[in-house]
């Protein structure tokens, strides 16, 4: 395969994503152990999704389905009426790990996600100036990883996969690794991004305060295997206060549900 | 200069010392190891005429060739042996089994095909290069992290994009490290390979006509030359290297 040219488009329309009767297994010790089963869910353009699960609920393998790292599953997931084939710079991903690469600086990692769009360079270092500032790491340009807090990295990570205007933006735990005075704040900062570019988010996490205060949706899974328990839709505007009495409510039935308590 | 600098030099400082004591136990102690007032003539006389600088110059230009050429082909190799399964299994026996051959061994053969002059030589160090190139680049190359991986494809870089600024850049490390024992080898069979194909110039070549004509001193000036540019290649490849894998965290 070689490098295709793509052409990015001018203005971006956040993608709808439709997921219908997706189910994976792996295989463990010779016998096949399902990870996700018919999992159904209708995502709307510009959505904010959180899906909300202890660990191996298959959030994560929901997210690489997602992104195309991984295609041996059943059922359908289509992005705007067409189905997702191997990854593709219309979804971009953020994981736990920033994933930067430590021999570029902050200006080349994420330069390099346009590498095979056919701009001017001009427009090209225009976009990695403009996300580079829309992250708050101006500044920090010829940074190489290394030199970056574990917060700045992971807004580096974000700003990589936003500067192609992905259709879609997945958040694999993207704050997971984070201190929690850092985690809070970047939390406040993917709002602000958000509202700002308005593609649809779809964040994994098991922060309940996070998929709470973030989500236009929460999405709750239960483990072992994976399927989705409830939708709960949370339809209060953006930007949002962490102490609100609805979230707060939320937060209180939530952590009793998943903590069996 | 600092206390710590000056420490590598009491071992060597030592063992001058040592030396010129047995040069001084009666005539075979003053055979056996030259006093070292002779070696420094010796050496006078070697710079004067410009002997050692036209010998000393043979040897590195054939080092830096050879390391070149083993660089090249190396990572070459390494690379398509890392990346092909079909290459790797059809080159991987027949270039383990050879790499078993020590380089002196080589040598007859050689010479048979090439004579005993420059071409000959020029292919045993750029060999000795080879082996640990392929091997470094080879293993580097396998262990380039998954999540790197990943991340190329979620960027939809292409195979050779991927090559070129994710897998090669990832395996540098490694590469570097080959470079540096490779550097090693060359040095060392280049002036070996001129102590049994003895045409033309090379610290080797001196060194054997100076056993010729018994010139002890000679040799011992070869081997200081030798020991010490070796040492001053090694630390200037260290040098580059760091300046290279800047990107590094400092451990």
């Amino acid at each position: 395969m070689n490098a295709i040219a793509h052409a990015l488009p001018t203005s971006v329309s956040p993608g709808a994503l439709t997921i219908r009767g997706l189910s994976k297994v792996y295989p463990f010790k010779g016998k096949p152990v399902p990870v996700l089963e018919d999992i159904d869910l209708e995502i709307r353009p510009g959505e904010f999704i959180s899906i909300l699960g202890a660990s191996g609920c298959g959030k994560s393998t929901l997210l690489r389905l997602i992104v195309g790292l991984d295609q041996d599953y059943q059922g359908q997931i289509l992005l705007d009426q067409q189905a997702v084939r191997g990854p593709g710079l219309e979804r971009g991903i953020v994981f736990q790990d920033h994933r930067l690469f430590p021999w570029m600086t902050l200006q080349q990692n994420i330069a390099l996600a346009l590498k095979n769009h056919r701009l001017p360079v001009a427009e090209k270092s225009r976009l990695v100036a403009e996300h580079i500032e829309l992250v708050g790491l101006g500044g920090y340009e010829q940074a190489y990883p290394h030199q970056l807090s574990g917060g700045m990295a992971q807004r580096a990570a974000i700003a990589r996969a936003l500067v192609n205007k992905p259709k879609v933006l997945l958040l694999d735990e993207p704050l997971g690794a984070l201190d929690a005075l850092t985690r809070v704040r970047l939390q406040q900062e993917l709002q602000r991004i958000w509202v700002q570019e308005r593609c649809t988010v779809i964040m994994v996490t098991h922060d309940v305060e996070e998929a709470l205060y973030l989500g236009d949706r929460v999405i709750v899974m239960d483990a072992r295997p994976g399927r989705i328990r409830e939708d709960i839709s949370i339809s209060l505007p953006h930007p949002r206060r962490r102490d609100s009495a609805r979230l707060h409510d939320l937060k209180q039935r939530l952590l009793q549900e998943l903590a069996g308590t | 200069m600092k206390l710590q600098n000056v420490r590598g030099l009491v071992l060597p400082l030592l063992l001058l010392g040592a030396w010129e004591y047995a040069s001084r136990q009666g005539a075979t102690g003053a055979y056996a190891f030259v006093p070292l007032a002779q070696v420094g003539s010796a050496l006078a006389e070697l710079l004067a005429s410009g002997e050692l600088l036209v010998n000393l110059w043979a040897s590195l230009l054939r080092t830096c060739s050879g390391l070149a050429i083993g660089i090249v082909g190396g990572v070459g190799l390494g690379a398509l042996m890392a990346l092909s399964v079909p290459a790797n299994r059809l080159i991987a026996p027949l270039f383990h089994a050879l790499r078993q051959v020590p380089m002196l061994g080589w040598i007859p053969l050689i010479a048979l095909w090439l004579g005993n002059g420059e071409g000959a030589k020029l292919l045993i160090v750029s060999l000795a290069a080879l082996y640990p190139m392929v091997l470094n680049t080879f293993e580097s190359l396998r262990q380039v992290a998954g999540p790197h991986r990943e991340a190329a494809r979620v960027l939809m870089l292409g195979r050779w994009q991927q090559l070129w600024l994710i897998l090669l850049p990832a395996a540098l490390p490694g590469i570097a490290a080959g470079v540096l024992q490779a550097l090693a080898f060359a040095w060392v069979t280049s002036v070996g390979s001129e102590l049994f194909l003895s045409a033309g110039a090379g610290l080797g070549s001196l060194m054997m006509n100076a056993e010729a004509a018994a010139r002890m001193e000679i040799i011992v000036v070869c081997v200081l030359c030798i020991g010490l540019c070796g040492y001053l290649m090694s630390w200037l490849c260290s040098l580059l290297t760091r300046r290279l894998l800047r990107w590094q965290p400092t451990r």
